[in-house]
C-alpha cells in the first residue's frame, strides 16, 4: 500500500497517527463501512465496500479494502491507510503519487493516493469535514490551481459529468496545469487573474461549489467577486485561509474570526470552520452556503 | 433595452421584455427558475455564432482586454441599424466606455445588470435556444485551451527568461568542470604525480594527459601545441624520474574519457558564455554598456525578470545580491553593505578601495535608468548607456583627483596650495638612551634630566613590565629595606597603578635619595649600587 505521505515541508509523523484516531469515522455516522448509511450513498458503491470488506490481495500492489468516506473520495485500508481517488485516467500519474489497483469481480478500478501534506483539501477530509459539497456531476469552479495536483483529484471526484475550472495566474503553473487538462477533459484551464472575474466571463457557465486556496490577503474579495458572477443561488464554497498570509501579525483565530466577518457580509453564510492540524500549521477551512434560500416559516 | 452575453458559441442580444421585474433586484432569480419563465422576461433578438476556433480565439483575447473585437462589432453595427434608441446591458464597465466612444451606443452596468447576467448565466441554455449543453462545454473547453496556449506562447517577458536559464547553466557548468577536473587531476596523480604540479592550467592538462596517455609515451611525444617549451621540458624530464604507479590501458582509457568529457565541457562553456554575451547585448544593450554581460545577466537573473529589474529602485540595484549582510546590518543598526553584486562591474573593480563606494552608488543609479530603458522603452539602442558610461567616467576621474579640485563651495575653484619651502631637518642620534643604568655624576645630571623622561613614558600603564618592575623594585630596595620579599612582591603586584602615578613624584625622591647616598665618593656609591643590584638580583630570584 502507500508506504506513508511525504510532506511538502518538515516530516510529520503524525500524520499518519492522525489518521489511526479517524477510526472514529464511523462514530460519527459518515462511513458506510460500518453498516451505517449515514452520509455515504449509492447502494452500487457500499455495495463493493461489503463485497470487499474480508477480501485479501491476489497479487502485489493491489490492497484490501476501499471504503467510501465522502461521495466519489475513498480511504484505502491496507498495511498503511490512505486517502484515494478513482483514477479518471488510469495508468497515469498526475504527480507521481502511487497509485492502487483493486479488483472488483471481473474488472480492475485503479485509485490514486492522496497526500494531505500538499493538498488543503485532502487535509480538510482527513480532518473531519462535515461536507465538502465536491461530489459526482457538480460543477466546480478552483480558484489558485497551481499545477493541478489537487485540481486532479477534485476532477476525479466530479467524474465525467462535472466540470472543473481551474484558474491559476502563474504562467509556469500554468503550463502544467494546461497538461494536466488535456489529459482530462473536464478540466477547464483558464490562465488569468482571478481577482477579474470579468476577464473569463466567456468561459464559464454556473457553478455549482467554489473552492479557493489562493493565499492573497484580500482572498474573501476574491471568491465574493466571483461568487456573485458565477455561484448559483444556494452554492457553495470553500475557502482555505492562511492565517500567516492574511496578517502575519495577529494571533490566527482573530485571523480566521475576521475572515469569516467578512464572509457574512458579502451573503457568504459560514457553515463550518476547522483547522488543518496536523497537516498544516495556522490554516483553516471554512465551509459556507452562498445565497441560501430563504427559510419556510411555519 | 437590449442586453449583451458573450459565450463560448458567440454573442447572444436579448431584449428585455419586462422591464419592470429589472427593479426588483432581490427578486430576479425567481423569474430565471425555469426556462419557460426566464422567456417571458427576456427574448433572443439575435445570436452571432463564432464561424471557428480563430475568430473565437480572437473574440475572447478582445474581450479579456477590453476592446471591441471585429465580430463584436459586427454584432453591434447591426443593432445599431435597428435600434438605436435602446440602452445596452454590458457586464464590463470599461468595455461600454469603449462602445460608446466608437460606435455611440448608450451602454449601462449597474448592480441589477450584473444580477440579470447572473440569472442569464444559470438559464443560458434555456434561453439561447437551438444550442445544446454539450455544445457549449465544448466549445468553452476549446475555447480555454487555445486561449491559455496563446497567452503562455506569446509572453513578452518570456524572452529574458532565455537569459535567466543561461546564466544559471553558466554557474552549473563551471561547478561541475572544477569537479571534474579535479578528479582527473586526482586519478592521473596516481600515474604521474609531477604533471599535476608542472600543468596548473587546467585545460592544458587534460589535453596534454588525453595526448599521453600512459608516462612511457612522454618522451615520444610533441606536446610543443600545447605547452611552452620550458614546461615541456620538465615535463619529459619528470616522466623519467616519476614515483607514479603502474597503470593499465583500460584505466587509461577511462581517464581519457574523463579527459575528453572536460574539453568537451569546457569548450560548450565558451559557447554558451557567447550566447549569452549575444543575448545580452539584445534585450539589455543599455544594461550591457553600463555594468558588463556578466553583471548584467545575474542581476537579471537574481530579479527574476527584466522587469521585476525594472521596478527596483538604484538603492535596490546597489545592494542586489548582499541581502544576507543587509539585513544583519539592519536588525543590529550597523552599517549596511556598500555593494552587492555590483561590485564585480568593471568600474567599480577599476577604483581605489576608498572610492568604491560612491562609485557603487553612482553605478547603481544611473544603471537602474539603464534598466528601465530596456524593459520598458520602445526601441533598442544602446545610445543611452554610452553616454552615461561616459558621464560616470568624467566623474570616476574627478573623485581620483579630488585633492586638486575644491570640495567644498562650487567645486569649480582649484584648491590653493602653499608654495613649497625647503625646511631641512637633520635629527642626531642620542646615546643616553642606551642604558638605564646612571653611572657617573656627569651622566647622572644627564640621567636627572632623562629619567623624568624614562619615568614619564612609564607612567601610562600599558608600558613595559619590566621597566616598571626594576623601577617598582629599587623603589621598594630605596624606600623599604626591612619589608619582606613577600610583601614586597604583593607591592609590586597590588600597587602597580599607584606607582605608575606616583612613579613621577618617587623617582624624583628616589633621585633625591640617591643622591644622598651619592654624595659619597664614587666607589662607595657605586659598591652601594652593586649592593643595590645585588639586591635586586636576590629579590628578582
Amino acid at each position: 500500500c502507500v508506504a506513508g505521505f511525504s510532506p511538502r515541508g518538515g516530516g510529520r509523523g503524525g500524520g499518519r497517527g492522525g489518521f489511526g484516531d479517524r477510526g472514529g469515522f464511523g462514530d460519527r455516522g459518515r462511513g458506510g463501512f460500518r453498516g451505517g448509511r449515514g452520509k455515504c450513498p449509492s447502494p452500487g458503491i457500499t455495495g463493493v465496500v461489503m463485497q470487499h470488506k474480508h477480501s485479501r490481495p491476489t497479487h502485489l500492489g493491489v490492497l484490501g479494502t476501499c471504503v467510501c468516506v465522502c461521495v466519489g473520495v475513498f480511504i484505502c485500508r491496507g498495511k498503511e491507510d490512505a486517502l484515494v481517488t478513482k483514477n479518471m485516467v488510469v495508468g497515469e500519474s498526475v504527480y507521481g503519487e502511487k497509485r492502487i489497483s483493486v479488483e472488483e469481480g471481473e474488472t480492475k478500478i485503479e485509485y490514486r493516493a492522496w497526500n494531505p501534506f500538499r493538498s488543503k483539501l485532502a487535509a480538510a477530509i482527513l480532518g473531519g469535514v462535515d461536507q465538502i459539497h465536491i461530489k459526482p456531476g457538480a460543477k466546480v469552479m478552483y480558484l489558485g490551481a497551481a499545477s493541478g495536483t489537487t485540481v486532479s483529484h477534485v476532477s476525479d471526484i466530479v467524474g465525467p459529468e462535472g466540470l472543473v475550472y481551474a484558474v491559476e495566474f502563474s504562467h509556469r503553473s500554468g503550463r502544467d496545469l494546461l497538461n494536466v487538462a488535456k489529459k482530462r477533459t473536464n478540466i477547464i484551464p483558464i490562465i488569468e487573474d482571478a481577482r477579474h472575474p470579468h476577464k473569463y466571463r466567456m468561459l464559464v457557465g454556473m457553478v455549482d461549489v467554489i473552492f479557493a486556496d489562493v493565499a492573497q490577503p484580500d482572498q474573501t474579495r476574491i471568491v465574493a467577486l466571483n461568487a456573485h458572477n458565477f455561484l448559483r443561488n444556494g452554492g457553495h464554497f470553500v475557502i482555505s485561509i492562511k492565517a500567516n498570509c492574511i496578517d502575519s501579525t495577529a494571533a490566527p483565530e482573530a485571523v480566521f474570526a475576521s475572515e469569516v466577518k467578512k464572509m457574512s457580509s458579502e451573503n457568504m453564510k459560514p457553515q463550518e470552520q476547522l483547522t488543518l492540524e496536523p497537516y498544516e500549521r495556522d490554516h483553516a477551512v471554512v465551509v459556507g452556503i452562498y445565497r441560501p434560500p430563504p427559510k419556510q416559516k411555519k | 433595452m437590449l442586453v449583451l452575453f458573450e459565450t463560448a458559441a458567440g454573442y447572444a442580444i436579448f431584449k428585455v421584455l419586462d422591464e419592470s421585474k429589472l427593479q426588483q433586484v432581490d427578486s430576479l432569480y425567481k423569474e430565471f427558475e425555469t426556462p419557460e419563465k426566464a422567456n417571458k422576461v427576456l427574448k433572443l433578438k439575435h445570436f452571432e455564432k463564432f464561424q471557428d476556433t480563430t475568430e473565437a480565439l480572437a473574440a475572447a483575447t478582445a474581450l479579456v482586454e477590453g476592446k471591441i473585437g471585429k465580430s463584436l462589432k459586427k454584432v453591434l453595427k447591426k443593432i445599431v441599424a435597428k435600434e438605436a434608441h435602446e440602452q445596452l446591458a454590458i457586464s464590463d464597465a470599461k468595455l461600454g466606455g469603449v462602445i460608446k466612444d466608437k460606435l455611440d451606443i448608450s451602454c449601462v452596468h449597474s448592480p441589477a445588470v450584473a444580477e440579470l447576467m447572473r440569472c442569464i448565466r444559470s438559464q443560458m441554455e434555456g434561453l439561447i435556444t437551438g444550442l445544446p449543453a454539450r455544445d457549449i462545454s465544448a466549445m468553452s473547453l476549446g475555447l480555454a485551451h487555445s486561449l491559455s496556449r496563446y497567452k503562455l506562447k506569446f509572453s513578452p517577458d518570456k524572452v529574458d527568461t532565455m537569459i535567466v536559464q543561461a546564466i544559471s547553466l553558466l554557474d552549473d557548468l563551471d561547478k561541475e568542470l572544477n569537479n571534474y577536473i579535479m578528479r582527473c587531476r586526482e586519478w592521473y596523480g596516481w600515474h604521474f604525480p609531477e604533471l599535476g604540479k608542472i600543468v596548473t592550467d587546467n585545460l592544458a592538462y587534460c589535453k596534454t594527459v588525453r595526448k599521453i596517455g600512459d608516462r612511457t609515451n612522454v618522451a615520444g611525444s610533441d606536446l610543443s601545441e600545447l605547452l611552452p617549451e620550458e614546461i615541456e621540458a620538465e615535463v619529459k624530464l619528470a616522466a623519467e624520474i616519476s614515483m607514479g604507479t603502474e597503470v593499465s590501458e583500460q584505466d587509461i582509457a577511462n581517464i581519457s574519457h574523463l579527459c575528453d568529457q572536460v574539453i568537451e565541457i569546457t569548450e560548450y562553456r565558451v559557447q554558451l558564455y557567447d550566447y549569452l554575451k549575444n543575448r545580452m547585448m539584445a534585450i539589455a544593450p543599455n544594461l550591457t554598456v553600463m555594468v558588463g554581460e556578466l553583471v548584467g545577466a545575474r542581476l537579471i537573473s537574481h530579479a527574476g525578470s527584466l522587469l521585476n529589474l525594472a521596478k527596483h529602485p538604484a538603492s535596490t540595484v546597489q545592494i542586489l545580491g548582499a541581502e544576507k549582510a543587509l539585513f544583519r546590518a539592519l536588525k543590529t543598526r550597523k552599517d549596511t553593505p556598500k555593494y552587492g553584486l555590483i561590485y564585480h562591474a568593471s568600474l567599480v573593480g577599476q577604483t581605489t578601495a576608498k572610492n568604491k563606494g560612491k562609485i557603487s552608488r553612482m553605478l547603481a543609479a544611473k544603471t537602474a535608468l539603464a534598466i528601465r530603458y530596456d524593459a520598458l522603452g520602445e526601441d533598442t539602442n544602446a545610445e543611452m548607456g554610452v553616454e552615461n558610461r561616459a558621464k560616470l567616467e568624467a566623474r570616476l576621474r574627478q573623485l581620483e583627483d579630488k585633492g586638486i579640485r575644491r570640495i567644498s563651495g562650487t567645486g569649480k575653484a582649484m584648491a590653493k596650495a602653499d608654495k613649497y619651502t625647503n625646511i631641512s631637518e637633520v635629527k642626531i642620534y642620542d646615546p643616553s638612551g642606551d642604558s638605564t643604568i646612571p653611572s657617573t655624576s656627569k651622566k647622572r645630571k644627564i640621567e636627572e634630566v632623562e629619567e623624568p623622561d624614562d619615568a614619564e613614558p612609564a607612567t601610562p600603564v600599558s608600558k613595559p613590565k619590566k621597566a616598571k618592575k626594576e623601577l617598582v623594585t629599587e623603589e621598594e630596595t630605596a624606600e623599604a629595606p626591612e619589608e619582606t620579599p613577600k610583601k614586597k612582591k604583593k607591592k609590586k603586584k597590588d600597587k602597580k597603578s599607584e606607582e605608575a602615578a606616583e612613579e613621577a613624584a618617587e623617582v624624583e625622591a628616589k633621585e633625591e635619595e640617591m643622591e644622598v647616598p651619592l654624595t659619597e665618593s664614587t666607589e662607595k656609591k657605586k659598591k652601594k649600587k652593586k649592593k643595590k643590584v645585588k639586591e635586586e638580583e636576590a629579590d628578582d630570584e
